[in-house]
């Protein structure tokens, strides 16, 4: 009865294209509580997770909305980092630019190598960006002369003067953005495309959908949302290392996405927070964090394809139904 | 030119085990439509078992060596049946399973192996003098011709025997296989098994030349999916030529160009063939 | 004198060392429905995928209202006005009705107009193929018939001038034949829809089609009015060849 005056406050605002209407209540918990009474340690947790909502969200774009899994997500990453933190070690470039700078150039590789390989099919697209992202670790090893190698390259921050309060905010706008732009693409037509292409390709291409453009497009914009998650990561650690473009960082994302529930808008999220906070607990143990994540997404991909958040919407339409 | 021809040798025992381990993923491919991202660490395992076989149980490599290989083909044959037959017509999911194994995998082997290199004792040792211009290590001739061998039986196999029939007749058309009476399940089973017990062989030829690591996998599986694309999805022929092309220019351009880069070789190999001609050198026009 | 809107000159296409359809020969006029029939095998399907561009064939010639069509890709076909089912249905499973047929308006490619214009064109086709009120459901919940009528809305949705059925009546019970057999019917005559249609159910075929082509073992052996087809030896034979084998 309280809710039936929410009605038009909620229809307006579904309208504009925000979210939907409960969300708010953790967004409010996100920005107004945490970072007042959250201490430094928790609140560098919370923007480590922040992070891997952007990742976890547009890799998801890719696998979970139109089918395609790359592994050259953390490469771009890593592109978006180095490039960015590079210029601003020898050139002096601000944070902000070389940022700007490091998701185009993220989005030109994703469209080029989109290019290449969708045509020849989803397989072809998996094996190059495995290939692209070891060749990618490779030469930000070797060429130490430039990128300090292993050692990691330090790098200014963001802002001049470092507070985390500051770095928490600039995390949760820039990844409210990224889940703004997202929600609008999957309820535009394109976002219907990429369902149509993920559930059947050949009968989206004979009813008429150009799905290798749809499939690139995709891609391409997954890849620079990757690149800006990667250069505002670096210029937050202020040390970048070939860690960022691993396979080790590449299957944390996947696991987000596929324990939180590929497909689906909030999984990645929820997997995203699940995932980065569980590890802070055991990392306490050991570094088994990466076999145990492994073990359950396996189980997930096995037992439970559409993660946590299929699991809840299962005992939510059961419940209906009793 | 002793030299360059010392590369090439290096280049083609190389490529003989690219072609072994490359044979054991295009087949699965061919018929099932997955890749194995867990390729490599199965290799690895093959490589560590046939260490542990020979240096803590004391088996005679002889002995060790096929026994890995078993072992690793046991672990094929359990991961078909387990994880990846209830995922069969979705690509999607057989890829990420694949990924999750190879990081499962490689972890497991980080905590059972430890991150330090380790080579079972060779078969033979000494050199022997090649064109009269250098010396080549033995252990590196016999490789040489036990990979031989092996793609020899494996032509035989697929040529030849029942199980090699059918094989064939499925990756060219599955409906038309069935309909023949052909029994999907363990051929799958039985392919699956196969193509990790080429890794494995792969693992355990190479194991006491170079040395096994952990974090070695990545790259192996990575060479392997090179070799398949370059010869063509499908295309066994393909995987020897292709695996003999590649070992000769990584290690030639490892020896010429640079060491470090070796692997940049096959990426730039991917590359080209995938804007030039995508579907390999022999493989189907689609 | 009609239009011929779709001929094929040679058509022929092999797989591997398998021929499927050689060098065959056929042309449809505008607004007729004729059917192709053949036993199993005879490379029907084929000749659908050949059409709509999913195969590419390996010699021969495909026009399509006179313009050439041999080398398009199915969405470009899809595009230029020719729609299809499938033999085994294949609507967007995880999406619901009304999302289903918006991909066949989507897929036409226009981009002036709105989203809610094209939702209420959707729920226009939705209703055509009387599956009114449905527009939430999700297509896998659908039974098999209501499937068939999503698939057939989707590729109305495209604005098709010619559509190929494939098997459109297979699974169904008498009932349904007849509905099916209406719905086709008015497709026809209605939107001014061009019908080739893959059939088994010959009974409801000769009734419905105006001619019919007969390939079998992936050539034309034989093609005419119903009347002509059902009563010729040739065709009876290849298919009691069929059931003796």
């Amino acid at each position: 009865m309280v809710f039936s005056s929410w009605r038009p406050i909620k229809q307006a605002m579904e309208r504009a294209g925000f979210m939907k209407f409960w969300i708010f209540i953790p967004l409010i918990f996100l920005t107004l509580f945490f970072p007042f009474f959250l201490s430094q340690y928790w609140l560098h947790v919370m923007i480590i997770s922040l992070f891997y909502v952007m990742m976890a969200s547009s890799w998801n774009l890719i696998a979970g909305y139109t089918g395609q899994i790359s592994f050259a997500h953390a490469a771009f990453a890593g592109v978006g980092a180095y490039v960015s933190g590079m210029l601003a070690v020898n050139m002096g470039i601000p944070a902000w630019l070389g940022i700007l700078i490091g998701t185009s150039i993220a989005g030109l590789l994703g469209l080029g190598l989109g290019y290449l390989c969708i045509r020849m099919g989803g397989i072809y697209l998996s094996l190059t960006t495995l290939g692209f992202s070891e060749i990618l670790r490779i030469i930000i090893t070797n060429e130490d002369r430039w990128t300090r190698g292993t050692m990691g390259l330090q790098i200014p921050g963001f802002f001049i003067e470092y507070s985390k309060m500051s770095y928490y905010f600039l995390f949760l706008i820039v990844s409210v953005f990224f889940l703004w732009v997202i929600y609008r693409l999957i309820h535009s037509e394109m976002g219907l495309s990429f369902r149509a292409v993920l559930n059947d390709e050949l009968a989206a291409s004979s009813s008429g959908i150009d799905t290798i453009r749809v499939r690139i497009l995709a891609f391409t914009i997954s890849s620079a949302m990757a690149g800006m998650a990667g250069g505002l990561y670096g210029h937050y650690l202020m040390l970048i290392t070939p860690d960022i473009p691993s396979l080790g960082q590449m299957f944390l994302v996947l696991a987000m996405a596929v324990i939180g529930g590929m497909g689906s808008f909030i999984g990645p999220i929820l997997g995203a927070f699940i995932l980065e906070i569980l590890s802070e607990y055991i990392r306490i143990y050991g570094e088994y964090h990466v076999l145990l994540f492994g073990l359950v997404a396996l189980g997930m991909a096995r037992f439970a394809p559409e993660g946590i958040m299929g699991l809840l919407e299962k005992r939510w339409r059961l419940r209906k139904i009793s | 030119m002793a030299e360059f021809l010392m590369y090439l040798t290096n280049g083609l025992v190389m490529g003989v085990i690219n072609a072994i381990s490359a044979i054991g993923v295009s087949l699965v491919v061919g018929i099932m439509r997955v890749i194995n991202f867990a390729h490599g660490e199965l290799y690895i395992f093959a490589g560590y078992f046939s260490y542990h076989l020979s240096l803590t149980f004391g088996l005679s490599p002889i002995l060790a060596m096929p026994l890995s290989v078993i072992f690793v083909f046991l672990m094929g044959i359990l991961m078909e049946r387990f994880l990846i037959r209830p995922t069969y017509g979705d690509e999607m999911y057989s890829l990420i399973i694949t990924f999750v194994l190879s990081i499962i995998l490689q972890n497991i082997a980080l905590l059972i192996f430890g991150p330090y290199p380790n080579k079972p004792p060779t078969l033979i040792s000494g050199a022997t003098s090649l064109f009269g211009l250098f010396h080549y290590g033995n252990q590196r001739l016999l490789s040489f011709i036990i990979s031989i061998a092996i793609l020899l039986s494996v032509f035989y196999l697929i040529k030849r025997t029942w199980f090699g029939k059918s094989v064939r007749a499925i990756s060219q058309d599955r409906e038309m296989a069935s309909l023949m009476g052909i029994d999907h399940l363990k051929i799958n089973m039985l392919s699956f098994g196969l193509g990790a017990a080429l890794a494995g062989a792969a693992g355990v030829i190479i194991a006491p030349i170079f040395p096994v690591t952990p974090t070695g996998s990545s790259a192996i599986s990575l060479t392997a999916f090179v070799v398949v694309v370059l010869g063509g999805m499908g295309s066994l022929k393909g995987c020897v030529v292709g695996g003999l092309i590649l070992g000769i220019l990584e290690n030639l351009g490892a020896a010429y160009i640079s060491t470090m880069y070796r692997h940049i070789f096959g990426f730039i190999i991917l590359i080209l063939v995938l804007v030039f001609r995508p579907w390999g050198l022999f493989g189907q026009r689609t | 004198m009609r239009e011929r809107i779709l001929e094929g000159k040679g058509v022929t296409k092999s797989f591997g060392g398998l021929m499927a359809i050689h060098k065959v020969d056929f042309y449809l006029n505008e607004g007729e429905i004729v059917g192709l029939i053949g036993p199993n095998g005879a490379g029907k399907t084929t000749l659908f995928n050949v059409i709509s561009g999913i195969y590419p064939l390996d010699e021969g010639e495909l026009f399509f209202n006179g313009t050439s069509i041999s080398s398009l890709k199915p969405f470009e076909i899809c595009r230029l006005g020719i729609g299809r089912t499938f033999q085994i249905v294949r609507p967007f499973l995880k999406m619901t009705c009304l999302e289903n047929i918006l991909i066949g308006l989507i897929g036409r490619g226009e981009r002036q107009k709105h989203l809610r214009e094209k939702k209420k064109e959707a729920r226009f086709y939705l209703e055509f193929v009387g599956l009114k009120g449905r527009e939430n459901s999700v297509a896998k919940d659908l039974t098999l018939i209501e499937k068939k009528r999503l698939e057939m809305a989707r590729a109305l949705a495209t604005n098709p001038k010619l559509l190929l059925l494939d098997e459109v009546l297979a699974g169904l019970n008498p009932s349904e034949i007849l509905q099916a057999l209406e719905l086709i019917h008015i497709i026809r005559s209605q939107l001014r829809v061009t019908i080739f249609w893959i059939e088994h159910v010959m009974g409801a075929m000769m009734k419905a089609s105006d001619r019919i082509i007969v390939l079998n073992q992936g050539e034309k052996i034989k093609e005419g009015k119903p009347e002509e087809i059902v009563s010729d030896p040739q065709v009876i034979e290849a298919y009691l060849g069929e059931s003796n084998a």
